[in-house]
């Protein structure tokens, strides 16, 4: 019996082949358009790349979890009703959703398929949790990166519903699903349009040895020579403010909570989710055969290996993010 | 036993940017004519191995993107859109976006043997100009299972069959080249290296 699952990214159906070999026991995924939160050029997958993932997954017992976890805009539902009618058809484990309209569409359609709640929906709280269960049958939550691990603890004391939370890679430091920085400086939402900082307006600028990253018309970032670089996200940007340069909002790092497994099962967590379905295959392969391994051993009841994650992460800095200390 | 084998993993991948140095040298030479005939049979070999890849390629907008390892003698030009096409060309040369690295990540990069944004994060890439262009073109090659040397190799029986004898056994090749080289009296020495870097250009500092 395992403590955990382990939920893992695929960006591509090569990505999926890896994290599967690599011992996920699930793999989370998009449609290649603008119903999940990852919609970037050349990512994510089409019907008959998920068909051919389900069957590779589904014949090494694995698990494929369809995200379609950005909000329908007015007047043009029919991508996320047909997203969702296609991850039932093609026979999905799961839906990851976010928007309260699809939830009620998913559950009034295809009362068999099993419906997750998304990070995007920033469920924080037991009474939110309990509605999404008791309106629309949602059997897992993925929790916003926000809360402590006593409040991870607290709420699965009070709520039924199985809890996932991130314990790997990039830190959205805003109220999960909430953001608008990306969209102020760019006009396109992570929201809406599945996009955080898109590619289209991102600019990086030798300036002599120091590298310049800019999204729209702001400069987000000038990282130094020799210094680590970050995404050029506005919420990890290092602007001056009065007379010092800073990170005002976040730093780039990343999230690893691999130290905190014993924590994380006295909280009474169900699943553990690696983030990154923008990245290679390399880093799913690296990253989940490092967690499957620290897994292992936590199952066994010996000590979890320490295993360097640092080579893969954002800006080559790790965190325990909100866990150890309340949110700022 | 382990240790073995990932340094001989190494001299390997050593040997496979050695030939790529040497291959772009030559057809930095050659110019367009020949070397582009030689590009364009490479393309169409990659092409048939890997359809899904170099559909989506094909289905981009017109656009030229520099692949500069910067420790080889030339870079070379993609131009993605449906007149897909690849050419040696000077690292200097006009193009919407560039990618520039270590011959030796490039190639791993290409075969998705390391993450982009690992590398990316270390410094050890740069990139310039069209952002979504280069994150495209990532992001289609890392959804494939890509080998070079392999699907090169699919070229001609001799070398499909000979290829995992070569690379089982690289290292070894390696170190004797090392160890004669070492031995060699100092005019072939000079020999030697006068020829390869006539062939390779003089080294840059990656």
């Amino acid at each position: 019996m395992r403590s955990f699952e382990l939920i893992c990214p695929a960006g591509n159906p090569a990505a999926l082949r890896a994290a599967v070999d690599a011992g996920a026991d699930a793999v989370y995924l998009g449609f290649r358009d603008e119903t999940n939160a990852r919609n970037f050029p050349g990512l994510n997958f089409s019907r008959e790349d998920l068909a051919e993932g389900i069957a590779y997954a589904h014949a090494r017992r694995v698990e494929v979890y369809v995200a379609i976890n950005t909000y329908p805009q007015a007047g043009n539902l029919a991508p996320w009703h047909r997203a969702v009618d296609d991850a039932a058809r093609l026979k999905a484990d799961a839906v990851i959703l976010a928007d309260l309209g699809l939830l009620d569409y998913a559950s009034r359609t295809h009362p068999g398929l099993r419906l997750h709640l998304s990070v995007q929906a920033s469920a924080a709280n037991a009474e939110a949790i309990r509605l999404y269960r008791d309106a629309f049958g949602v059997r897992r939550v993925v929790l916003p990166r926000v809360l402590t691990l006593p409040e991870i603890a607290q709420l699965n004391s009070e709520v039924e519903v199985e809890t996932e939370v991130f314990v790997f890679g990039g830190l959205c430091p805003m109220a999960e699903g909430r953001c608008s920085l990306s969209s102020y400086a760019t006009g396109l939402s992570p929201n809406r349009q599945g996009v955080c900082s898109p590619a289209s307006h991102v600019r990086y600028e030798p300036r002599g040895k120091a590298l310049a990253s800019r999204l729209g018309d702001f400069t987000i970032n000038v990282f130094g020579e020799g210094e680590q670089a970050g995404y050029p996200t506005l919420c990890k940007g290092r602007f001056v403010s009065g007379d010092s340069t800073a990170y005002l909002f976040e730093e780039p790092t990343s999230l690893n909570a691999m130290d905190l497994l014993p924590e994380l099962k006295a909280a009474k967590v169900h699943a553990l989710k690696i983030e990154g379905r923008q990245r290679g295959k390399a880093y799913i392969a690296h990253v989940v055969a490092s967690y499957r391994k620290a897994l292992d051993a936590f199952d066994k009841g010996m000590a979890v290996p320490k295993i360097d994650l640092e080579a893969v992460v954002e800006g080559g800095a790790q965190t325990t993010g909100a866990y150890k200390r309340a949110w700022r | 036993m382990h240790d073995r084998a990932v340094m001989a993993e190494d001299r390997v991948r050593e040997f496979e940017v050695h030939l790529t140095r040497v291959g772009l040298g030559l057809a930095h030479r050659m110019g367009n004519g020949v070397g582009g005939v030689l590009l364009d049979r490479f393309l169409r070999l990659l092409a048939a191995r890997h359809p899904r890849a170099f559909a989506t390629l094909r289905g981009m907008r017109d656009a030229r993107l520099l692949i500069d390892p910067v420790d080889a003698p030339a870079a070379v030009m993609l131009h993605v859109g449906p007149a897909l096409c690849l050419r040696v060309c000077d690292r200097g040369a006009e193009a919407d976006a560039a990618v520039r690295g270590p011959c030796s990540r490039l190639l791993d990069l290409m075969e998705g043997q390391i993450d982009g944004d690992a590398l990316f994060f270390r410094r050890e890439l740069t990139i310039e100009g069209d952002t979504a262009l280069i994150l495209e073109l990532r992001n289609t090659l890392d959804g494939e299972e890509i080998d070079l040397l392999s699907d090169i190799a699919t070229a001609a029986a001799p070398l499909r069959v000979a290829l995992p004898v070569v690379r089982r056994n690289g290292w070894r090749l390696l170190e004797l080249m090392d160890t004669a080289r070492r031995l060699a009296p100092p005019p072939v020495r000079w020999g030697l290296a006068a020829l390869e870097r006539r062939v390779v250009g003089p080294q840059r500092e990656a």
